[in-house]
């Protein structure tokens, strides 16, 4: 890889007033060589007219601090502080509707390149994306050990107070009114449909394979063991039910 | 030139006032006669000379031997329609697998409902199971977690079981073929797979996954020929739906709010149709409502995402419930006086839907019935607002669009909490035989095909 | 005396080397598909050309009428050449209308097909009756009626001018620019500022590009003088709230997204290869080059050859160009045809 160019500080200087530590020169370009390497990085970034239209559509522009243009612009200059700087909050605030991507006439995808320098920020276990994803961790959770992503009993009012006062606007149990759904899967409370242990052992292999775990522990360890645990749990009850279909079998 | 006496009427187009110009025919030709050759307008000049049609390096693959590719067939019954630049697109009517919205089936239950009692009404062969996981495309445009490999390998996984699920019934491979659900899904898919079709190595590394999940097919990645969004076979079958058609929809002031992920991500796979919005917007939702009989009224926010955010939606809801409220809902009740607000994707029908409460804490509330298509088209063929569109679940007052369409929702409200009795004691009706949900593992039991 | 010279095409460029040729002496024949010679300028109604602000009427037209005079010229209107072979010096073609025709050379002054904007749906063209195109503009101005809203007849009071529509843009796969339209989209901004001094028009851009001395004349020129404003931001939708079509962009150097409201909207369309192109390549047995203009060698040996030895090109046929450079690159292409037609007569005999 290059080195990159643009604006770089040649020493390190950190903010005079500032008791954190700055980060090296030698950091941010790891950071930096981290979102570029991945395969996605060349097919979402070619270069950029600075035409604005990106920033024009872009939901997150209307009520933040934040332009995908500003976002492209900082990638394709190589400023390595300013990518470090957004990656703090700023990439939080896209709202992932890939418009910007549908319009820009570079074919950029603006929205693809958050996410990439959404999971360099996990890699590097940046506080900032810890605590944006803290609320976000039920989700994570149920996601990892179920393949679900949200249940039914995860909308409740205490969750969603601003959603109003009846999750129903029947009255009657949560268990009832789900079974009163026609569809046979979606019988259940504590996933969104109805999985099967197969389909978890499963998942679980890629979440390994794919290096999700190792993302999870990252950002959050607690998470993580809770969800080691739950997985380890699942297997052994898979590699039961395996035992018991061979015993079956034998019969 | 001189229409200008007819007060403060405007004639621009779909909006709320649209009447025709009626132009003289010599002004008509001076306005376009520069058009030198007719050309068929989706045809037009963008041609796969212009913009990579990532199909055609999936049929290369399969002849080099690297992928399976998994084939829409005559079995499908399939319709052909075109995207945005003119290319055909191939819509299977039948034999479908359920590919579930993890916020469809969790959060508004109705939504897969009505589109599975639709294809009872069709008589479409379809599996729904339990084999299946999220696509996780939620969580990862959320939060970042997941990348292209966890991605791709959800992708095939899934796609994998619904080749092989018709196993469990006695029935060969590639009985049927997945119907994706969500908006989300659908864009997740059609990204990942040019991904796949595009980097060797990303196969690679996919490949040793999903040989380890005995997903394989000839020690192959089986890719799909077609990544089918559910809306688009709503959109192929809308005249056969509008035939079954029960209440009169001519009264409905319908506004279409089309997913950013269906018609954004991968732009050229989006079905466009010259007999719908002139081919100049996205046909899906549109045509089923016109199909129906209601009208479709434009709004200057058409284009604009509804503010679902995937990460906002859930830790995040000021962002969320303002561009909802204030660059959508409040558009569509003042601008176009919209009694309905349509989508097809799971994020945007729980945004639109579940922000409304909040804006009476502000200045100016603001409210609208919000359907997915598949519901609205159900409710005008008859299906049960509570036992099948399950309209309970809905914060917005879809009570005012049921009276507009002249059901008795009170007394539809009461058959169902009559139900829930029957529910109580175990006898719930169903769409499909419960006994086909599980394909293999735990609690499967296999039963013979009864035909 | 040699055989004359086949002129595909009667627009600027091939109305120059039919004037050239004449000049020199030489027999041409001009085969022309539409029903009058001109081109563009004359069948699309552009209005005062850019940079000499004559109108197109009389400034290409009077080339029409010299050529037309000339007793050197055979003109053959409203057809095309169905059949052509042969060899430098020895060209047989035959005429979609039946005529035969013998040439020494060929010279393609085929030109170009104005961008469609249906293939830019979300900017409102074919869904909004007042999202119009700069070509449809001209038409109000040389057709004398004056620039006024489709849908009503109205004046606009705002006019919004987008650039680079159908150009720099993989989204539709024209990555090229389309080299005139800023030029010609500032002189129709005075155009109208001049017939509507109470209209406000602005240009929305990426870049502007009036190159050489067009910057003085036009660009800076149509701001001090006609108060037209520029803003640097491609605009991404165009919709309609039921009164105005609404525009929404990022005014990229103050960095702050827009949403105005516009009486009407104008696409600066680009300029397209020919659409008949393909059959153009077929017939001739020529290349295209990889954006489907048909394919030029190399200016430092002679202007205007093709892949074909005998077979030269002009003009925007080649790609976008403006009118001056067409007729100064069909005066040069003559040139080159003249010379290749008589040296392989010499040879012959």
């Amino acid at each position: 890889m290059t080195h990159a160019t643009g604006t770089r500080v040649q020493t390190v200087i950190g903010d005079p007033v500032s008791e954190k530590p700055p980060v090296t020169p030698a950091k941010l370009e790891e950071i930096f060589k981290d979102i570029q390497s991945d395969l996605r990085y060349d097919h979402e970034l070619n270069g950029c007219l600075n035409c604005g239209i990106c920033t024009a559509t872009c939901p997150a522009a209307h009520y933040y601090d934040f332009s995908p243009r500003e976002i492209v612009q900082l990638l394709w200059t190589e400023n390595l502080e300013g990518i470090y700087d957004a990656m703090q909050e700023k990439i939080w605030a896209c709202a992932q509707c890939y418009t910007c991507a549908a319009r820009c006439p570079f074919g950029n995808s603006p929205g693809g390149l958050v996410m990439l320098m959404r999971e360099t920020a996990i890699k590097h276990g940046m506080q900032s994306a810890k605590n944006v994803l803290r609320p976000f961790s039920r989700v994570m959770l149920k996601l990892i050990s179920t393949g679900n992503q949200l249940s039914p009993d995860m909308i409740n009012r205490e969750q969603f107070a601003d959603w109003g006062p009846n999750i129903s606007k029947v009255d009657a149990p949560l268990k009832i009114l789900r079974k009163a759904i026609p569809m046979p899967t979606l019988n259940t409370t504590a996933t969104a449909w109805e999985v099967n242990l197969k389909t978890s052992v499963e998942l679980y292999t890629i979440w390994e394979e794919t290096g999700v775990l190792k993302q999870l522990e990252t950002v959050d360890e607690n998470l993580f063991d809770v969800i080691s645990d739950i997985m380890d749990e699942k297997r052994e009850d898979w590699k039961d039910f395996l035992a018991d279909q061979e015993d079956a079998k034998d019969e | 030139m001189d229409t200008k006496t007819q007060g403060k009427e405007r004639f621009t187009g779909h909006g709320a006032e649209w009447r025709d110009a009626k132009l003289s025919s010599e002004d008509a030709r001076i306005a376009t006669g520069w058009v030198e050759l007719k050309v068929d307008k989706r045809s037009m000049l963008t041609t796969k000379e212009r913009v990579e049609d990532v199909r055609d390096v999936m049929w290369q693959l399969e002849k080099d031997g690297e992928i399976v590719v998994h084939r829409i067939s005559e079995e499908h019954h399939p319709v052909m329609v075109k995207t945005l630049y003119g290319w055909d697109k191939k819509i299977p009517t039948t034999r479908l697998w359920h590919h579930k919205s993890c916020g469809q089936c969790g959060n508004i239950p109705g939504y897969p409902a009505s589109l599975l009692w639709l294809m009872n009404r069709l008589n479409v062969e379809y599996l729904d199971e339990t084999d299946q996981t999220s696509c996780t495309a939620w969580n990862y445009h959320g939060s970042g977690i997941g990348n292209l490999e966890s991605l791709a390998a959800v992708f095939l996984r899934n796609f994998h079981q619904a080749y092989v699920a018709a196993r469990a019934q006695g029935l060969p491979d590639a009985y049927f073929y997945p119907l994706v659900h969500c908006g989300t899904s659908f864009g997740n898919y059609k990204e990942v797979r040019g991904y796949l079709l595009h980097s060797a190595k990303l196969r690679e590394s996919v490949k040793k996954i999903l040989g380890k999940l005995g997903r394989l097919v000839d020690g192959k990645l089986l890719i799909p020929e077609e990544v089918v969004h559910y809306s688009e076979w709503l959109h192929v079958v809308r005249d056969r739906i509008a035939a079954t058609r029960e209440i009169d929809c001519s009264g409905i002031r319908a506004t279409i709010h089309p997913a950013c992920h269906v018609y954004k991500m991968v732009p050229e796979d989006a079905i466009y149709d010259d007999t719908i919005n002139g081919g100049n917007r996205l046909a899906v939702s549109t045509g089923i409502m016109q199909a129906l009989g209601a009208q479709v009224i434009d709004y200057s926010t058409w284009y604009d995402c509804c503010g679902f955010g995937f990460r906002h939606i859930i830790s995040e809801r000021e962002f969320t419930r303002s561009f909802a409220i204030d660059r959508k809902i409040r558009v569509a009740v003042e601008e176009a006086h919209a009694d309905v607000m349509i989508g097809h994707d799971t994020g945007c029908i729980t945004t639109l839907d579940k922000n409304q409460w909040i804006s009476k804490s502000g200045a100016r509330p603001v409210e609208l019935a919000v359907l997915a298509d598949c519901q609205f088209a159900a409710l005008a063929c008859g299906a049960h607002p509570y036992k099948i569109v399950q309209s309970h679940w809905h914060a917005s007052p879809t009570e005012t669009l049921m009276e507009k369409l002249g059901i008795d929702w009170q007394a539809k409200k009461a058959e169902f909490v009559a139900y829930l009795d029957q529910v109580k004691a175990g006898k719930q009706e169903n769409l499909y035989d419960p006994r086909k949900m599980i394909t293999s593992g735990p609690g499967f039991i296999p039963i013979a095909r009864a035909q | 005396m040699s055989k004359p010279i086949l002129i595909v095409g009667g627009g600027p460029s091939g109305l120059a080397a039919a004037q050239a040729l004449a000049g020199l002496g030489q027999r041409a024949i001009i085969v022309e598909k539409e029903s009058r010679l001109g081109g563009a300028p004359i069948i699309s109604g552009y209005a005062k050309l850019v940079p000499s602000g004559e109108w197109a009427k009389d400034a290409i037209g009077g080339m029409v009428s010299r050529v037309e005079r000339d007793p050197l010229v055979t003109v053959h209107k409203g057809c095309t050449v169905a059949e052509f072979a042969g060899d430098p010096g020895d060209f047989r073609a035959t005429l979609s209308d039946g005529a035969k025709v013998s040439a020494g050379a060929a010279i393609l002054c085929t030109g170009f097909t104005h961008f469609d904007s249906v293939n830019k749906p979300e900017w409102g063209f074919g869904t909004f009756q007042d999202v119009v195109t700069t070509t449809q503009i001209e038409q109000m101005i040389s057709s004398g009626k004056g620039v006024r809203c489709p849908s009503d007849g109205r004046k606009p009071q705002r006019v919004a001018i987008l650039l680079c529509v159908g150009s720099r843009d993989r989204q539709i796969g024209r990555e090229w620019c389309s080299k005139i339209c800023c030029t010609v989209s500032c002189n129709i901004a005075m155009e109208i500022r001049e017939e509507l001094p109470d209209c406000h028009v602005y240009i929305y851009y990426m870049d502007i590009r009036t190159f050489g001395l067009y910057e003085t004349k036009y660009y800076w020129t149509s701001q001090e003088e006609y108060k037209v404003k520029y803003i640097k931001a491609r605009i991404a939708e165009v919709t309609s709230n039921g009164e105005k079509l609404i525009v929404k962009g990022e005014d990229t150097l103050v960095k702050r997204p827009i949403t105005i409201p516009f009486d009407m909207v104008v696409h600066a369309i680009g300029m397209d290869p020919n659409v008949d192109n393909k059959s153009i390549a077929k017939t001739f047995g020529i290349a295209l080059q990889e954006q489907g203009f048909i394919g030029k060698g190399s200016a430092y040996s002679a202007l205007g050859e093709t892949s074909r030895a005998g077979v030269f090109v002009a003009g925007a046929a080649t790609g976008p160009e403006t009118i001056d450079d067409s007729i100064a690159q069909g005066r040069a292409a003559a040139t080159t045809a003249v010379a290749v037609a008589n040296r392989a007569d010499t040879v012959a005999a």
